[in-house]
């Protein structure tokens, strides 16, 4: 009669899955610029104002086989809500709750700021092509420096549809950050608020690897 | 009157037709830097320059041909803090054929033409308890080989911000902190066109 393996080899395989074959850590990264303006009347950074940035690639990871040359890479973010201005201590942090990434492929090389946004062409130049990856905020927050003049800011995000999804890694971390600017020395279209410069970086840090049982047993002896 | 006269037209000539000049312009850049130990050190920070299209760079570049690196050097650290302050230091963009930037090597960054050379006038950076840092100061340009291809008013107070980031998964093995930013002049530059009298004086007609 074939026996069953017991509990203790159960779980020594269970961990053995777990921890199987680790990857090197490899990240993935599309640098951006763009501009970002507020939907909301009222004060600016005001609780329950929307942020809203249109922003252009001009560098991707090879990995992604998109020729920027071609082909434009467009950013959209919408739908961040501002949790309204907190002092940290010498500097202003906000924090958003909500909030949407998507990136678009497009051959038609278009993307155009305008003026006064929303308008004729943005964000409406920078939502067309096909959808690259479309991301939902899991957290964003910005970090004014003393003066309010210019910051940085972060955000995560779960990862929910577009034509990269689970190809470059499973278990993908999704993080978009960089620095503003809103001072007048910068050359930001009437009408928007803040000058973007940043990265969003795919990071397939725990990536898995399909293995055998018998290179998972290998790993043991 | 006669002199007057021609005064002004070289005037007129001097500031003519500005060419279809796009609204914003800047200089893109993606680096590496290293942090001084304390007040007193000095900061320097490496990058490669992108192609910053459909946003224009001031002056054409030939980002097909040619690899174009931006190197900060020198800046002396005065402040330390969440706020640090950083006093002197220099921006050098080049222009390079010959080798490819290479992060394990930082003299693949200095090599090729010095196009344009500059002078910070200030920069300071941000560096909150949690989330990524921002840095943001001014520079004048004061040589290189592209200098004149900016007008003396042009050549000043260029905006510099970036992106300061300590845990990046892009952080290249040996360095501090991932820089993301770019630096841009004032005002749009606009380029000048030769024309001719008659031409320059249709304009006033």
């Amino acid at each position: 009669m074939k026996q069953f393996p017991g509990p203790q080899l159960l779980l020594g395989i269970l961990l053995a899955l777990l921890v199987a074959a680790p990857v090197s850590a490899q990240v993935y990264t599309v640098d951006y610029l763009g501009y970002g303006w507020e939907q909301a009347s009222g004060p600016l950074k005001a609780a329950g104002d929307e942020l809203i940035i249109t922003s252009v690639a001009d560098d991707i990871d090879p990995a992604f086989e998109i020729d920027l040359g071609t082909e434009e890479v467009t950013l959209h973010i919408y739908g961040l809500i501002s949790d309204g201005p907190v002092d940290g201590g010498g500097y202003t942090i906000i924090n958003y709750t909500g909030g949407y990434m998507d990136i678009y492929e497009d051959p038609a090389m278009n993307a155009d700021w305008g003026i006064n946004p929303p308008n004729a062409t943005s964000p409406g130049t920078f939502t067309e092509g096909s959808l690259f990856f479309r991301g939902a905020f899991t957290s964003f927050t910005m970090y004014f420096d003393a003066s309010g003049a210019y910051g940085s800011f972060e955000g995560n995000l779960d990862g929910i549809a577009g034509s990269i999804i689970n190809e470059m890694c499973t278990n993908c971390v999704y993080t978009w950050g960089g620095a503003f600017t809103l001072e007048a020395g910068a050359q930001i279209p009437e009408g928007y608020w803040i000058q973007i410069d940043g990265t969003f970086e795919i990071d397939s840090a725990v990536d898995t690897e399909t293995a055998s049982w018998g290179s998972v047993k290998a790993l043991f002896k | 009157m006669k002199t007057m006269m021609k005064g002004l037209l070289i005037v007129l000539v001097v500031a003519a037709l500005p060419l279809g000049a796009s609204a914003q312009q800047l200089f893109d850049f993606n680096g590496q830097a290293l942090l001084p130990a304390g007040v007193g050190g000095q900061l320097t920070m490496y990058s490669v320059m992108f192609d910053p299209a459909p946003i224009d760079s001031p002056i054409p570049l030939d980002f097909a041909n040619y690899e174009f690196t931006l190197v900060l050097e020198g800046a002396t650290l005065t402040v330390d803090g969440i706020s640090r302050i950083f006093a002197g230091g220099t921006v050098t963009i080049y222009q390079d054929a010959a080798t490819s930037a290479d992060y394990a090597n930082p003299a693949t960054f200095t090599d090729g033409t010095a196009i344009l050379v500059g002078n910070l006038t200030s920069l300071s950076q941000f560096v909150p308890p949690v989330g990524p840092g921002s840095a943001s100061g001014h520079l004048d340009w004061v040589g290189g080989t592209r200098l004149t291809d900016m007008a003396p008013d042009d050549q000043l107070n260029w905006t510099f911000v970036s992106g300061t980031n300590a845990n990046s998964g892009t952080l290249e093995p040996g360095y501090d902190e991932v820089w993301d930013g770019k630096t841009e002049p004032p005002s749009t530059i606009v380029d000048t066109e030769a024309a001719s009298m008659s031409k320059v004086k249709a304009l006033f007609k």
